[in-house]
């Protein structure tokens, strides 16, 4: 389904360069839940960023179901339709209410109607326990809510993977509760993700992958339990025994 | 303490400032000798026009029926020829019966008609309203080329604006006239009205400009992300809230360009202050005259912020 291979991402400024993403290959099945986690700074968003193209990166190559979205060829907006994302900072449209948020691109983008839109929307917003908020605009939203339309609104395109930008971080901690079983629940129906997260916990409950990032590397990969209960890399184990 | 904001003091302090202020220029003008003659402004804004009605040919008043404020005459020429004339009643000069030749005054009618400065208040207005609308569409398109990532969009647009915000705009409507009027053969208006949308162009771009910057990089981000192409990201997310964000500095700029219309009367478009300064001239009622026409000028602003201040009221239930 996701294909990276050797991603860079470099940026330069006043004579500096930090290789953000250095060489990050990976790849994603169909139905599987990966979550990448690291301590901040190690590139781990940057990397999920590249994976739409919100980042343009510098070398290597990401194939969403085979196709290669650095190929100036590559219609990105296509391919965007198909990759819903998630950010830590919800970036719902402030000037349209909630239903309006799940519609604007149903409507500009997959080209429904009116109707059509509304109604995946309200069953999405059922579906992530909002339904009675419709028309409210998202000032008026918690933030575990505001983040939870933002879910509504990526799966209202019908996406064939969801990426998330550490969707937790930005909320207060009796909200993160909430987020997470929409996201569990979305990954127990086969959804395919792709998880940047500090939630250790989550890590270990739904993936089925963790892959493990520091300064722009993947340093260790693999299953939850061998990843938590036995990992290799000295790294790793500093790094758990900060967080765990 | 108990904080106690207590509004009347100051209210009563305004009024006195006020007062007090209002108290000083009467007391410096009636110093120097000025004959006020404000019963002479009123014509100038609506005047009565009298008509003479006359005679078309040579004949008889056949009869002749007052009936209100309006006679009705009707005349039967040498030829058989019948007219009907209405003139106001109290006007009327002839009797039923009585021989007319051609030009004879039967009466006058009136009518009420604008003075120079309702018609320059007018010009002022469609001169303002044409000029800003050319001026937000300048101003869109060169805020948009601004934040371009095309070097040459960007530079293009950056000269225009350096240009037209570095040269008076007074400067600017000569050139728009003398020069490029002659040149492309532009009519005043036309030259008045590039100029003015120009100059307001080169401001609003900069309001533009900084209201697409001033939103959040993740708006953008959210919307490419669901697969919306950049113009469809623009006109539907990014520009809608901008626009709410640049309406009070936006609609700062169509009111100063009101005033700053007024210099268009030095190529001789009779707009509000240049038919002041013809009233003027004819009357040298100096005083009343500019007191009237700033009076008129400050009128339409302020309908103007009103209807932006209830704009802003409208678009604050999303915040």
């Amino acid at each position: 389904m996701i294909r990276a291979e050797n991603v860079t991402k470099i940026f330069t400024g006043r004579g500096v360069t930090v290789r953000a993403v250095d060489g990050v290959s990976t790849k994603v099945d169909k139905g599987e839940v990966v979550c990448i986690i690291g301590p901040s700074g190690s590139g781990k968003s940057t990397f999920i960023r590249c994976v739409n193209g919100l980042e343009k990166f510098t070398e290597g190559h990401v194939f969403i179901d085979g196709v290669d979205i650095a190929d100036r060829k590559t219609n990105i907006n296509k391919i965007r339709a198909e990759v819903g994302m998630v950010f830590q900072q919800f970036n719902l449209f402030p000037h349209k209410t909630v239903l309006e948020n799940l519609t604007l691109a149903q409507r500009r983008v997959r080209k429904r109607n009116k109707k059509d839109a509304q109604e995946k929307a309200r069953a999405l917003l059922l579906k992530v326990g909002i339904g009675e908020k419709e028309s409210e605009y998202p000032s008026r939203l918690s933030g575990g809510q505001q983040q939870r339309v933002a879910i509504a609104r990526a799966l209202a395109m019908d996406p064939k993977v969801m990426l998330f930008d550490e969707p937790t971080s930005a909320l207060d901690p009796e909200m993160v509760g909430e987020v997470l079983d929409v996201m569990k629940t979305l990954a127990r129906e086969g959804m395919t993700m792709m998880v940047v997260t500090h939630e250790m916990g989550f890590a270990r409950e739904v993936a089925d992958r963790v892959l493990f990032m520091d300064e722009g590397k993947v340093v260790e990969e693999g299953t939850p339990e061998h990843f938590f209960i036995e990992p290799r890399e000295d790294r790793t184990k500093l790094f758990l025994k900060q967080v765990l | 303490m108990i904080a106690t904001d207590k509004v009347w003091p100051w209210k009563l302090l305004l009024a006195v400032i006020l007062i007090v202020t209002a108290a000083g220029i009467y007391g410096s003008v009636s110093r120097i000798d000025y004959e006020w003659r404000w019963y002479r402004v009123p014509q100038y804004f609506l005047y009565k026009a009298e008509d003479v009605i006359k005679t078309p040919f040579d004949g008889v008043v056949k009869n002749v029926s007052v009936s209100g404020s309006e006679a009705v005459v009707d005349l039967v020429s040498l030829d058989g020829e019948q007219q009907q004339l209405i003139v106001d009643g109290e006007t009327v000069k002839v009797d039923a019966g009585e021989d007319l030749f051609e030009g004879d005054t039967i009466g006058f009618v009136y009518e009420w008609n604008m003075g120079p400065l309702l018609t320059g208040l007018w010009t002022t207005m469609w001169i303002s309203a044409v000029s800003s609308v050319f001026g937000l569409l300048i101003g869109l398109i060169a805020g948009l080329m601004k934040i371009s990532k095309n070097y040459t969009v960007r530079t293009l647009a950056a000269i225009y604006v350096e240009v037209i915000r570095g040269t008076p705009l007074l400067v600017q409507i000569f050139i728009a006239y003398f020069f490029f009027g002659t040149v492309f053969n532009l009519d005043r208006n036309v030259a008045g009205i590039g100029a003015l949308a120009l100059f307001a162009g080169a401001y609003v771009a900069e309001i533009i400009r900084s209201g697409i910057q001033s939103i959040a990089k993740g708006q953008m981000e959210a919307a490419r992300s669901l697969g919306m192409s950049m113009p469809q990201a623009m006109i539907d997310v990014i520009l809608p809230q901008a626009f709410k964000r640049i309406l009070p500095p936006l609609s700062g700029q169509f009111i100063s360009l009101i005033k700053d219309s007024s210099l268009v009367s030095v190529i001789a478009i009779t707009d509000l202050t240049k038919s002041g300064r013809e009233i003027i001239t004819s009357t040298f009622a100096t005083f009343e005259i500019w007191l009237v026409v700033a009076a008129m000028y400050l009128i339409v602003t302020s309908i103007l912020s009103q209807f932006v201040f209830y704009l802003e009221r409208r678009y604050r239930v999303s915040d």
